[in-house]
């Protein structure tokens, strides 16, 4: 097969709970919800708070830092959309916040990516949508390779 | 509860590829295997538990096959359900026809399942991604499960210093297990070594392909049985000493800490109540998607230090020969993964070991063990303790 066209990466599902997270991250602002009752913060988002059932909730500004908690550098492509991307980066950040989330660490050679590095949030483009990203912090890009972008 | 349950009797296909046959044609192999080699009666089953084989459907399930299982069969259960946890099915089969049994509800209770592996390169990598990952959350990060996988082994090599090497020491003793059952995927062929399981293609850090269990499908049968039954059936039964349950989250980011998973508790329930400790146990048997999972679980299962996993593998002691078997007829890695039947093949074993009946690979030593089985990315928990007294 020569067929060199590259699907597009999914979108996420419109889940019940997380509409205002990705319309914030569409305009580059990482959020997190937060409950009312106790005061969590958690990911991911849904309509009541995993630590007392509450469904007060509102939303935080997140810092955008954290750490990688655990990665795999991915060298078969799941499927096509990601023929052009391996080997990519599928780690679970473990936010300043407390929560961890999964996400890609970007903007950096696989190679490079240590479990407790520092990293800190992007952007990607999904068609008319963006979603949040990981990319290794300032401190570390200066003392490492030059990074595209 | 009390009342003495054992596995009486058990079968299961050879792990193959069965283009002739779709999910239900395999089940019918499955059931056709169990009666021919254990010469049930109708009467011998009172109970049936069946799985719906979503994996096999592409994804759709086959939400009602108890139903016609038991009309195939002829019989009327007074206990019936088709239930799904993925590769935990089979142990939560085992623990809920226990306490009907105990409970009198039925005498018996066959747990069966078939299932059919996706093939990953053609769809069935993604098909399989986003049956197990969030479709917001995990999805769009191009999730795929041998990665899925290594966050556990990643940050089992962090907190501990394990090594990639240490993950292929699994897949090496797992193979030779295989090489000793006929009916495994990979009887027959060369023995593995770290060094080809690193030099085979790479999938995911630090997994190679070699590192990954073989997609193929089968099927096998379990039947559960009270102690007159049980006795009836088998000259030596396996007796359920404990079980032990636990759920754990669903998606891998979601899990409270990759060393500490959900076995860990499932594990300690079955010691207790079966008023035994993993120093009691003669050998294991240890659901394995990856060359992770033993290794990790070896520690949460409290049979060899916390830390000290891949050491373990590394001194061959999980191996023919060795002081603590593990995965005695090959493993998902060597015998076979077949789909949603695959959290079957260790519990067939466990009580095989356990009754004496495993041929050439029986153990000198197999007075009690203890079978783990998961489902999902690790997400729920089933731990069995079997035994040769009840």
């Amino acid at each position: 097969m020569n067929d060199t066209t590259i699907p597009a990466k999914p979108l996420p599902k419109m889940t019940p709970g997380a509409e205002h997270y990705w319309q914030s991250a569409t305009r580059e602002q990482f959020v997190l919800p937060h409950c009312k009752a106790c005061a969590k913060v958690f990911f991911y988002p849904r309509v009541w708070c995993p630590q007392c059932l509450g469904q007060e909730l509102d939303w935080v500004h997140a810092s955008g830092r954290g750490v990688v908690y655990s990665f795999s550098v991915v060298h078969q492509a799941p499927f096509p959309a990601y023929r052009g991307d391996v080997p990519y980066v599928l780690a679970v950040i473990e936010l300043a916040e407390g929560p961890r989330m999964m996400a890609n660490v970007l903007h950096c050679d696989p190679a490079t990516v240590r479990v407790g590095m520092p990293v800190e949030v992007t952007f990607e483009d999904r068609g008319e949508m963006k979603i949040p990203q990981f990319q290794p912090a300032p401190f570390l890009r200066r003392t490492s390779r030059p990074w595209p972008q | 509860m009390t009342g003495a349950v054992a596995i009486a009797a058990v079968s299961e296909m050879k792990p193959a590829r069965y283009p002739d046959k779709d999910g239900h044609a395999l089940y019918i192999e499955v059931v056709r295997q169990l009666l021919a080699e254990w010469h049930l009666k109708p009467g011998d089953i009172q109970g049936l538990l069946a799985c719906p084989a979503g994996m096999a459907g592409g994804g759709s399930a086959d939400i009602f096959v108890h139903e016609q299982l038991y009309e195939e069969l002829g019989i009327h259960p007074l206990y019936g359900d088709t239930m799904n946890a993925g590769g935990a099915t089979y142990g939560y089969m085992v623990q809920r026809a226990a306490v009907a049994i105990r409970q009198g509800l039925a005498d018996s209770v066959l747990c069966i399942g078939a299932g059919k592996f996706p093939k990953v390169s053609t769809g069935g990598a993604e098909l399989m991604a986003r049956m197990v990952s969030h479709e917001a959350f995990e999805f769009p990060y191009g999730t795929f499960i041998p990665a899925i996988y290594a966050q556990v082994a990643t940050r089992h090599m962090y907190e501990f210093g394990t090594t990639a090497e240490q993950f292929a020491e699994v897949a090496v003793s797992s193979r030779e297990w295989a090489l000793r059952n006929p009916q495994a995927a990979t009887y027959g062929t060369e023995p593995l070594t770290v060094a080809k399981v690193r030099a085979s293609r790479p999938i995911a850090t630090p997994f190679h392909l070699y590192d990954c269990s073989i997609p193929l499908e089968g099927g096998a049968a379990i039947l559960v049985a009270n102690e007159s039954v049980a006795k009836r059936i088998a000259r030596q039964p396996a007796w359920l000493l404990g079980m032990g349950e636990y759920h754990s989250h669903r998606n891998i980011h979601q899990a409270a800490d990759l060393k500490d998973i959900g076995c860990g508790r499932a594990g300690r329930m079955a010691y207790e109540r079966a008023g035994l400790g993993p120093g009691d146990m003669q050998f294991a048997q240890i659901y394995d998607a990856f060359s992770v999972n033993p290794l990790v679980f070896m520690e949460e299962l409290g049979l060899c230090p916390r830390g000290k996993g891949g050491a373990f593998f590394a001194s061959g002691a999980a191996r023919p020969g060795g002081n603590f078997p593990v995965n005695t007829y090959g493993g998902l890695l060597s015998f076979g993964h077949t789909g949603d039947a695959s959290g079957l093949s260790m519990i067939v074993e466990g009580a095989r070991q356990v009754m004496g009946v495993a041929g050439d690979r029986q153990l000198p030593r197999a007075d009690i063990g203890v079978v783990h089985s998961y489902g999902g990315m690790m997400s729920e928990h089933s731990t069995l303790i079997l035994g040769r007294q009840s």
